[in-house]
């Protein structure tokens, strides 16, 4: 009881607990953005020739490019020279290769492990691999080479997107941009003109990643905007893994982060990607958070290649963003997992892409959509079985709660089918937490808040029991704290 | 395309545009028979509690048919009702959308609105195309939709088969069956002119 006691009151009593913000020495470029911009945070990553013409090409395409109007979201208008586009926090000139002990301090109270350790010690999940390696950004920059010797032996690279381009350009360059064409759209067109860093990937062929890996991604700068890339390349038949958190601090301005995710899986590769996402929401009216606009994509490029992304919304004050995938290898298949939960005046317009074009292509959507206060959440979707997807299948589930009256949920799928021997089912519910589910919990001495977050967390079980062990604990306890004061 | 209420036929035509508003405790029964091409957009505002539409509708799609169905379902006052069934068939080079949207306005409470699109793709250059759309503003209604693309159940071709029912007979069947809930109700007239259509 005294332990239950405990949970509700850290539960209850925390707002958004990563708030902070780290005092520690940055520099900064100036405001704006323009080719000259762009070229000075190039030279600032010391960046060959050929990325530096990418990024220019990417801005003179966004600048023919307009804000998507189409998301059921209401942006405010972002003005898109009121922001710094990269701020790294200073060196030590005298040990440049020491950590400032600040950002040290900073990950350790989001409890991020960047030293070499086991994250969960003597404890081995449940697919038998065990710990978990950081990649931490911090503003524009990677905070840490990211060494491991697990990995190094079994030849796998993961590093900041900044040293790849560095180390292993022939990889990088047969990569980047082949998932999210530069010109996709406004903001992964402005993500390839200044993203600054990011984390690379790459799983040899047959080699299964024995640990999880992890890319932190941490705002900490007023004025900023945060624009990182990651790039996942798992060679045929390897297995990785990997996770993605992020955290801001609380401020009444609006912050825009504008990440570009691309994910390569190629013949019996198996990659799973998992997102909780916490971005400062903003307050109780609506003040600040952080805009999130991200474009995620995976391919499936080999057969049997598979791809799942489980992904945890609590955060930022709008969402755009959709990871998709595209399976064009035969009998290739990938799984969307996703709980969106939105409180106060937050705004989520979130979903994914399944894009059949190989044989025998399967794909599963669970999607679970919790609105509270004022907030508007959508799920959106597209499910398209081209011609050659013969023998493809599709299921789609999507569920919205709502709570409070004040709210809204809802639902755009577009199923599009070409062929004939495709079955492509999508089902969509709304629903309330009904009166007799709180009064059995009441009656049990169960209190209205606690009671909301049982349901709730029995309503997402099937999303959270995917999540990697560490991360469904963290998920759950942020699935309370999102929902906190939003019953009576 | 020929639209029907309970009283008879209301509307026919290659494009058909409903403006329909339902006011307290009214009811309303509407059916849609489309076999071939055309556009069909209904306008529904609900605007009354108690009202309560029923709207079905059934197309046979073959040769360069290009069919294009809107449905807009706007609740605006709560305690009130709406169901849509739509089945459609797709053979040869045909092409359909479904567009429906369910709007269920703030504070239109206690309503009840179910939408359903299935389809029967039967040909590799059919397109079809479905956007179910739920939009709730309001927290204690009941409201779902479902979309489906498939083919025809090989189990069940097998056990009429296996009783002397010829394959194509056996498909007829299975199609007539599939069109059979939203023909409920149907002039028998229409009825047989509908399953003169299945081939």
């Amino acid at each position: 009881m005294a332990k239950r006691d405990s949970i509700i009151g850290e539960v209850v009593g925390k707002d958004y607990e990563y708030g902070f913000t780290t005092d520690v020495e940055q520099e900064f470029i100036p405001k704006g953005l323009n080719e000259d911009i762009i070229r000075l945070i190039s030279a600032k990553k010391q960046e060959p020739q050929w990325l530096l013409d990418f990024r220019l090409d990417a801005f003179r395409r966004w600048q023919k490019m307009e804000m998507p109007k189409w998301a059921h979201l209401d942006i405010p208008e972002i003005d898109f020279q009121d922001i710094i586009y990269y701020a790294a926090p200073k060196r030590n000139e005298d040990a440049p290769s020491e950590i400032d002990p600040k950002l040290l301090e900073t990950f350790d109270k989001l409890g991020i492990p960047l030293e070499e350790r086991e994250a969960l010690a003597g404890v081995q999940s449940k697919d038998g691999t065990s710990g978990m390696v950081v990649d931490a950004i911090f503003d524009s920059v990677g905070v840490k080479k990211v060494f491991h010797k697990e990995l190094d032996e079994r030849g796998i690279i993961f590093c900041s997107f900044n040293e790849a381009v560095r180390e292993y350009p022939d990889l990088v360059r047969k990569y980047l941009a082949s998932v999210v064409p530069v010109g996709d759209n406004f903001y992964s067109a402005l993500n390839s003109a200044v993203f600054s860093d990011g984390s690379f990937c790459y799983i040899p062929k047959g080699v299964k990643c024995p640990m999880e890996l992890s890319s932190y991604f941490r705002i900490n700068a007023k004025g900023t905007g945060q624009f990182e890339r990651t790039l996942i390349v798992a060679d045929e038949g390897s297995y990785v893994s990997y996770l993605e958190g992020c955290t801001a601090p609380m401020r009444d301005e609006n912050q825009l982060h504008a990440a570009v995710v691309e994910i390569v899986v190629e013949k019996d590769a198996d990659v799973k990607y998992s997102t909780v996402q916490n971005w400062y929401p903003g307050d109780a009216q609506g003040r600040g958070g952080i805009f999130n606009f991200v474009t995620k994509r995976g391919i499936c490029k080999g057969e049997n290649s598979h791809l799942s992304w489980t992904q945890v919304e609590t955060g930022s004050a709008i969402t755009w963003k959709y990871p998709s995938t595209i399976l064009l290898g035969d009998n290739s298949s990938s799984e969307f997992y996703s709980v969106a939960v939105t409180n106060n005046y937050q705004q989520a317009d979130t979903g994914t892409k399944m894009i059949h074009l190989g044989k025998n292509t399967r794909s599963r959507i669970v999607s679970k959509g919790i609105s509270a206060g004022h907030s508007q959440n959508s799920y959106r979707g597209l499910v398209r079985m081209g011609k050659g997807a013969v023998g493809g299948r599709n299921h789609s589930q999507c569920d919205s709660l709502l709570i409070g009256d004040k709210c809204g949920a809802h639902t755009f799928p577009v199923i599009k089918n070409e062929n004939a021997s495709a079955v492509v089912e999508h089902e969509a519910t709304t629903s309330k937490i009904s009166e007799d589910q709180l009064f059995y919990c009441n009656q049990r001495g169960i209190g209205p808040e606690e009671a909301v977050g049982l349901i709730v967390n029995g309503y997402a079980r099937e999303v959270l029991a995917k999540l990697p062990m560490e991360f469904a604990v963290e998920a759950k306890k942020l699935l309370q704290v999102s929902l906190e004061g939003s019953v009576g | 395309m020929i639209l029907f209420s309970g009283s008879g036929i209301i509307a026919s035509g290659d494009s058909l545009h409903q403006e329909i508003r339902l006011d307290a405790g009214q009811a309303m029964d509407l059916v849609l028979v489309a076999l071939g091409g055309g556009q069909a957009v209904f306008d529904v505002e609900i605007a009354g509690a108690g009202a309560d539409i029923n709207l079905r509708g059934l197309y046979l799609c073959g040769g360069n048919d290009r069919l294009d169905i809107k449905v807009n379902m706007r609740h605006s006052v709560g305690e009130s009702r709406s169901n849509q069934l739509f089945r459609g068939i797709m053979t040869g080079e045909a092409r359909a959308r479904f567009d429906g949207r369910i709007v269920v306005a703030p504070d239109a409470q206690k309503t009840e609105a179910y939408q359903i699109n299935q389809n029967l793709q039967l040909s590799d250059d059919a397109v079809v195309e479905t956007l179910p759309q739920l939009e709730i503003y309001a927290d204690d209604v009941k409201c779902s939709h479902g979309a489906t693309v498939g083919n025809l159940n090989l189990d069940e071709q097998f056990y009429m088969r296996s009783r002397g029912v010829s394959l194509e007979e056996a498909r007829r069947l299975q199609m007539i069956s599939f069109l059979a809930p939203v023909m409920e109700g149907l002039p028998e007239d229409v009825k047989e002119q509908v399953y003169a259509a299945i081939r």
